[in-house]
């Protein structure tokens, strides 16, 4: 093996680097270092009871009396931040204001010596609402005579960009025209029509929400959170709310954490930590309960797609006409106009004549915020449900059908970008021979009938900004890579720490990662869309690359070479083309002395640091003239796909969907470490189970009623088929401009899972299921319609 | 979670003295998997816990003349494996085995899933079918009440404040004779039951229905039985449509509420399918014994 052979870690399952630590309980979570304050205090919330109401009054001082209580905040306080935020602070999640505007938004906070007293001082709060009218049903908030998610009076007003709103709620709209559409469904030979909807959900991740916040001597507030972006999202946002802190005066570190899959991506609990941290001068920790988890912190955005397809005769797919609408929540912030769910509906298929008309609606309930998948898992279901009817309407393969209608590889897609990576004919044609899909199932005389199915997803890369990496080169001859990125349990910092590695051409164990300190750590945005192995993989190879520069320049120096006759690989510098060794990288850094005090040169102790920016490829604006039809060049960076094969059993007498055996591909690009992607192939796969099968926000009287991990059915290890019967493979198409040909890959795998379930559902009992989850009540329900349809 | 006093008591004596001088202030404390949640969640606030962890004679499972004895402080886990429990009476054994995760059955008490009062109780369907009697020992003496007749509502029993449940009486059963429970839930037993049937039949030489008891969980206040749909099939031959029938009347007699885990009308649906699929198998039960 040759010495670059050995040091290429791409493609190889290295162990993660916080495996051990992980397993062995040495890790650090955020509330392991609650332990190193000693005059902590702890803060609790009271939250409102009503979907929507005024807030008429609040007395908190019965509460502020409790000893033992430090502060008490309500949305009335003046310290509270409300220039940039006109109505209350759903986004932030800081007490409300003038009104309430969901069940469990937050309306007073207590921080305490104990929770025990901060739990007693909230019950002494007395707060009297007025209730108003409220809508959580999307289908009716959209509408121009909904009641109102936000009383108008309080001058926040709906739309951006100069959108005007078609109703009360309607936070924003895209639409899209490629083609002409009315024409092409004219000359279809088939025409499908569906109406699909996936519920709210959230993302369960098992470590609660929390951060401590430190108000230090010298006036540093100090967060560890286990929340996202500790430059992008939590530092930025902070600095927004909090004219007192300074970027030099909030420092955000990001421990191991727990999980996120976007939950995380808003601020909801840090502002509040800080300000009574401000407040204090005293060690605050606010951590959610699970019950808050669900009510009070973001949810998915439910998403109802209105689908039409048509096609010829032979299976081509010419036109496509969705209504879509995104149901944010009380969402008052952020940017909701349906496009990020209509992207799945464009970017699977090579559909000649497109129509989007798509939008964002407000409701009573928590706010939305990224949910693994951004929207796509939710408009995919209407697409690959509607094209397995499509397939059986023209009496043809539905594995056919889509390979027949899939982008290939250097076409356009309807928003007009050039496709440059893409391996979902690989993966469909993977999976249905995975599970047999030509082999009918073994039917038997008892309640459970089984039936198999496939489906396709793919995922957009949401552009989101740069991110920025450190390479130094110790004198040691070892390395450090210091990045901000996320590390949510997904293994990015050990891909991270391959590329570099491999770039470097050097051992991996004498590789190090420093990540996510912003007094330590450079810029990075977040965690999101899939975009760290990309985004944060192509800083990373940049800074290596930088450092190798300047170990070059070095070296040349100390021999009398050329920068460009220099190569370094291994911890040395040799001859270009040659094996001749000219110094080892090392003693390129010398020891101090006293005479010359080392006034140039490399000096033991301190590292050679090369820089590395990687913003993604500019994206040409959404709006403005020459996109009236909302179409451009570049919308998005890449597309991840994936496929899935299901088979299942349904039982007819109780409407239970089990999965008995499953096979998910995935085109990641060139994965960096096989197991890691596998890794993530079989949480997505669980976590999609999930969500299409069991769980979803269940609401009366304007209230979640699920709202703990009983009620809310999560898949356990029983809902998951055996290990034998759970098969995946990576099926790679390399992206040219991705950090040795990888792209992402956390999301595409949600996608197909609920869909190739519902054609399995369909060719075990023969009906088609339009809302996702799937649940037993559901199925049940449909079972009975056919039977009773059936009878007439 | 805070409280003033705990008290750990050597005997059922020195119990039912401290529960008399702190009324309404004091709780039990058994196994602790609903009581420890609800007072951390703050639902409730005794003054005082009364922990039953220490008296020895309420965890013994003892097999008499009359009948078997199970202590109110046996773990389910043990209840679920105990040897005891053999014919009929393995109902009970099954139901204390449905009862949530592993972790929490090695804490959970009979007496503690009983008293706790839940309608979807996994332990209560079978007790009752089985003619379970409560033993009950209170400032004012003992006494005995039959288990259907414990029940008051969701939460509330016929115990007063100075009362505890210390074991229960599950009488001998006739020869030909089968018990079966059946939980129905999504994720297994992990899941709080959406409904929970059990049924037991007695069958005569002539093989037709000698006695029949049918008791439904999670589909009214309390446990039910349903005396019409045992009416109907007491002394005839059971067939499928017969069963069926009686399917159709308990479903038609229950008054379930809709609630996170199940809409009302599934859950009466779902009492219609494991009506029938209780009674058929214990009659299979009934012949085999």
């Amino acid at each position: 093996m040759s010495e670059c052979e050995k040091t290429n870690y791409i493609g190889k399952s290295v162990p993660r680097i916080d495996a051990l630590e992980k397993a062995t309980g040495k890790v650090k979570y955020f509330e392991d270092y609650q332990i190193q304050y000693r005059d902590l205090l702890h803060v609790k919330v009271l939250r409102s009871p009503h979907a929507h109401a005024k807030i008429v009054s609040v007395d908190v001082s019965a509460a502020e009396a409790l000893p033992g209580v430090a502060t008490v905040v309500k949305g009335s306080d003046p310290d509270l931040p409300w220039s940039d935020i006109p109505y209350g602070s759903s986004y932030y999640g800081n007490p409300a204001k003038d009104e309430v505007i969901w069940a469990g938004q937050a309306v007073v906070a207590v921080a305490a010596e104990s929770i025990e007293i901060a739990e007693q001082a909230l019950e002494l709060v007395k707060v009297v609402y007025e209730e108003l009218p409220y809508v959580t049903d999307q289908h009716i908030a959209i509408r121009p005579d909904a009641p109102e998610v936000i009383s108008p009076e309080l001058g926040f007003a709906a739309g951006y960009m100069g959108f005007q709103p078609e109703g009360p709620n309607v936070a924003g709209s895209y639409k899209m025209t490629h083609g002409d559409v009315d024409k092409a469904f004219a000359e279809a030979d088939v025409i499908v029509e569906g109406e699909y909807q996936a519920n709210k959900k959230s993302t369960s991740q098992i470590e609660c929400n929390g951060c401590i916040a430190e108000y230090q001597p010298d006036g540093v507030v100090k967060l560890i959170s286990n929340g996202m972006g500790v430059h992008g999202v939590l530092k930025k946002h902070l600095l927004t709310m909090y004219p007192q802190l300074t970027a030099s005066t909030l420092r955000v570190i990001q421990p191991v954490t727990g999980g996120s899959f976007g939950n995380r991506l808003f601020p909801t609990i840090e502002p509040l930590a800080v300000l009574m941290t401000l407040r204090t001068k005293r060690p605050c920790s606010y951590v959610l309960t699970r019950k808050e988890m669900y009510t009070s912190s973001p949810s998915n955005w439910p998403v109802f797609t209105k689908l039409k397809l048509g096609a010829k005769k032979d299976g081509t797919i010419i036109a496509e006409d969705f209504y879509l609408v995104e149901d944010a929540g009380a969402q008052i912030r952020g940017y909701y106009d349906g496009r990020l769910s209509a992207s799945g509906l464009m970017c699977v298929y090579n559909i000649p004549n497109v129509r989007c008309d798509s939008y964002g609606v407000r409701t009573n309930t928590m706010p939305c915020a990224p949910y693994r998948g951004l929207g796509v898992p939710e408009s995919e279901w209407a697409m690959e449900n509607l094209l397995d009817e499509l397939a059986e309407k023209l009496n043809m393969d539905p594995l056919e059908l889509r390979l027949k209608n899939i982008i290939k590889k250097g076409e356009c897609n309807p928003y007009g970008e050039k496709v440059t990576s893409i391996a979902i004919g690989k993966c469909l044609e993977a999976v249905a021979e995975g599970i047999k899909i030509n082999e009918p199932c073994q039917q038997d005389d008892g309640p459970w009938k089984y039936g198999k199915g496939i489906a396709a997803g793919g995922k957009q890369n949401t552009p989101l900004g740069r991110s920025e990496a450190d390479c130094l080169i110790h004198s040691d001859g070892s390395v450090e890579i210091l990045v901000s990125c996320d590390e949510q349990g997904m293994g990015a910092q050990s891909a991270l720490r391959q590329m570099a590695a491999t770039e470097l051409q050097i051992d991996i164990d004498r590789v190090k990662m420093t990540r996510s300190d912003t007094a330590v750590t450079p810029y990075d945005n977040f965690g999101a869309s899939s975009r760290t192995t990309y985004t944060t993989g192509n800083a990373v190879i940049i800074a290596c690359q930088d450092a190798i520069d300047q170990l070059k320049e070095a070296a040349g120096r100390e021999v009398g070479l050329a920068k460009k006759q220099i190569t370094i690989k291994n911890g040395k510098a040799y001859v270009v083309g040659s094996d001749v060794e000219v110094i080892d990288i090392k003693d390129l850094f010398k020891p101090f002395d006293f005479f010359t005090q080392q006034t140039w040169g490399l000096l033991q102790g301190t590292p050679v640091r090369g820089r590395g920016v990687f913003c993604p490829a500019p994206a040409v604006p959404w709006f403005g003239p020459g996109h009236e039809d909302g179409r451009t060049p570049r919308m998005w960076n890449w597309y991840q796909y994936s496929a899935f094969g299901a088979e299942v059993a349904v039982n007819v007498e109780t409407g239970q969907i089990k999965l008995l055996k499953l096979f998910s591909t995935a085109d990641t690009g060139n994965p960096i470490n096989p197991k890691l992607v596998e890794g993530q192939i079989d949480g997505g796969v669980i976590m999609a189970l999930g969500f299409s099968t069991l769980d979803y926000h269940m609401f009366e009287d304007g209230k979640m009623i699920n709202a703990n991990m009983s009620d809310y059915r999560l898949p356990t290890v029983l809902e998951t088929p055996l290990q034998k019967n759970f098969m995946r493979a990576i099926l790679p198409d390399p992206l040219p401009d991705g950090p040795f040909n990888a792209k992402g890959c956390a999301e595409s795998m949600m996608i197909p899972i609920g869909p190739a379930i519902a054609a399995a559902v369909y060719q075990a009992v023969g009906v088609r299921p339009k809302e996702m989850p799937m649940t037993a009540e559901r199925i049940l329900k449909l079972i009975k319609d056919k039977e009773a349809n059936d009878a007439k | 979670m805070k409280f003033n006093s705990y008290y750990e008591p050597n005997t059922v004596d020195a119990c039912v003295q401290i529960l008399s001088e702190q009324g309404s202030d004091a709780k039990l404390l058994a196994g602790g998997t609903d009581l420890v949640i609800r007072m951390r969640s703050r639902v409730i606030k005794p003054k005082t816990v009364v922990s039953l962890n220490a008296v020895p004679e309420l965890s013994e499972v003892t097999l008499k003349e009359d009948g078997l004895y199970i202590g109110a402080m046996a773990r389910l886990m043990d209840v679920s494996k105990s040897e005891l429990l053999t014919g009929a009476w393995k109902i009970i054994k099954t139901g204390a085995g449905n009862v949530s995760s592993m972790q929490i059955r090695n804490n959970a008490t009979l007496g503690g899933n009983t008293c706790n009062a839940s309608p979807s109780a996994d332990t209560v369907p079978g007790l009752v079918v089985s003619g379970a009697i409560a033993n009950i020992v209170g400032k004012n003496g003992n006494r005995s009440v039959l288990l259907e007749e414990f029940f008051t509502g969701p939460g509330k029993t016929v115990l007063s404040d100075d009362e505890i449940l210390v074991s229960f009486k599950i009488p001998k059963y006739a020869d030909k004779t089968g018990a079966v429970y059946k939980k129905y839930s999504i994720r297994g037993d992990t899941d709080i039951a959406i409904i929970g049937v059990a049924g037991k039949i007695t069958l005569n030489d002539q093989g037709e229905v000698a006695d029949v008891k049918i008791a439904l969980g999670g589909v009214a206040p309390t446990v039910i039985r349903v005396p019409k749909a045992e009416a109907l099939l007491t002394g005839k031959k059971l067939t499928a449509e017969l069963i069926e029938e009686a399917a159709v009347i308990a479903s038609e007699s229950c008054t379930p509420i809709t609630d996170a885990r199940a809409t009302k009308e599934y859950r009466t649906e779902m009492v219609r399918v494991w009506v029938r699929h209780v009674l058929t198998d214990a009659v299979q039960e009934a012949q085999k014994n």
